[in-house]
């Protein structure tokens, strides 16, 4: 009994991950969501990210298609037909932005993409043992 | 025995190394440093080192150079070369090399006496000018030439503690050359201060010389002397200290300096017949560049 449970488990788990697999390989065929660029690089945390982006999207059946997001100025935006494959827009912002591809109908979630806000590391800093102007 | 007692200590507590807290602050009055970055000053004006040495001259000070780099582990500061062991936000262990302070009396290129103007010179009669001893032999009178007190390298552990008393270092040190073979240990006290644009730091310390050091640079040969080398024969010494640097930043660059040091020679080394002062003393004016 120990033994085929043993052998069960393995099995098992390997059916969840290859149905796993195949449904993400189905969703990635079925529509795409690219962003560029994918990071902004800021001088500080303090410091906003003023940046155009570049949304594309490709979808293997024309349909018309929203996208929302996080981003305060723009939570949600449709397109008028399914020939806009592209959105332009300006953001302004601290933190990251996700962005999700929707079908306008159904809201069937079809694709996702992320713009990073990184903050270059600042300089570390360390206690100094000495007083730097003794040398007594 | 001394060095086998260092040696136990250093590998006792290289069990215990860490790598350096990055979360450490700087927040709690400590000077900090850049990581990675060289920190260069100098510093220009006019200042003097007692010498307790009888008829060795005080040594004038015209500039300071200040030298440090700090990595996430390793450090070099101003001659020091050290290696963080454990930093975290209320401790610090350290192992460190220093210089002797005592060596600096006699050598005018001494590391302690680096872009120090003026210097030291040997008296052949040491004792000749001076009534610090209550000697009538002529024997003892008469000094030949001094033999060279080397400058060495000392290595060490040293153990900072930081609290809202001020911090607290505690050190321990061998001759790692084989000069004199001495140890020397430290307790020292800092207090720091910063309001506005002023910096204060009070440090006062007991710094204990074994018998193999004051021996080495206070002791006298028998070539130099042969009364007084079977007459002083000391044992271990313990120095007292005070110090005081106040610093003005001008702007970002530049600041004024005003540096004082006091230490209270210990009653054997005051003994020494090459001793002709109870204190040594130094003060220093000037204005400083940080690059």
């Amino acid at each position: 009994m120990y033994s085929f449970i043993n052998s069960l488990l393995p099995a098992t788990l390997f059916c969840i991950l290859y149905a796993n697999s195949a449904l993400a390989i189905d969703g990635e065929a079925a529509a795409t969501l690219s962003l560029s660029p994918q990071f902004c690089i800021t001088a500080s945390e303090e410091q906003n990210c003023d940046i155009e982006l570049l949304l594309n999207w490709h979808t293997a059946i024309p349909q018309v298609v929203c996208i929302l997001s996080n981003y305060q100025a723009l939570p949600k935006w449709c397109a008028d037909s399914a020939d806009i494959k592209a959105l332009s827009l300006k953001v302004s912002t601290q933190e990251d932005i996700q962005f999700i591809l929707i079908n306008k109908l159904t809201h069937q979630t079809l694709a996702g993409a992320q713009l990073n806000i990184t903050p270059t590391a600042e300089p570390q800093a360390r206690r100094r043992f000495r007083n730097p102007w003794s040398l007594f | 025995m001394n060095k086998i007692i260092t040696v136990l200590l250093t590998a006792a507590l290289l069990s215990f190394a860490t790598y350096a807290d990055e979360a450490v602050s700087c927040d709690d009055g400590s000077e900090c440093i850049t990581i990675g970055l060289w920190d260069i000053g100098i510093a220009v004006g006019y200042g003097v080192k007692s010498n307790p040495i009888t008829q060795f001259d005080d040594i004038p000070i015209y500039i300071i150079p200040s030298l440090a780099y700090y990595g996430e582990q390793w450090f070099f500061d101003n001659g020091n070369l050290g290696y963080s062991l454990l930093e975290s936000e209320n401790i610090t262990v350290n192992m460190t090399t220093s210089f002797s302070s005592d060596s600096a009396y006699f050598s005018r290129w001494d590391p302690s006496n680096i872009f120090v103007a003026g210097g030291s010179r040997v008296s052949t009669e040491l004792a000749n000018s001076s009534s610090f001893w209550d000697v009538d032999d002529l024997y003892a009178l008469n000094f030949n030439e001094l033999e060279d007190r080397k400058v060495t390298v000392l290595g060490g552990v040293e153990t900072f503690f930081y609290t809202r008393a001020g911090i607290f270092n505690i050190a321990l040190a061998h001759d790692l050359l084989d000069v004199h073979s001495g140890m020397e240990a430290q307790l020292k006290w800092m207090y720091r201060l910063a309001f506005s644009q002023w910096k204060l730091e009070l440090a006062a310390s007991a710094n204990w010389k074994s018998q193999e050091i004051v021996n080495y640079y206070y002791g006298v040969r028998s070539s130099e002397n042969y009364y007084w080398n079977q007459a002083y024969n000391p044992g271990s010494a313990t120095n007292l200290s005070l110090t005081l640097t106040t610093q003005y930043a001008i702007n970002q660059h530049w600041e004024l300096l005003f540096l004082a040091h006091y230490t209270d020679l210990a009653d054997e080394i005051v003994a020494s017949p090459l001793i002709n002062e109870h204190s040594s003393n130094t003060f220093f004016v000037g204005v400083a560049y940080r690059f």
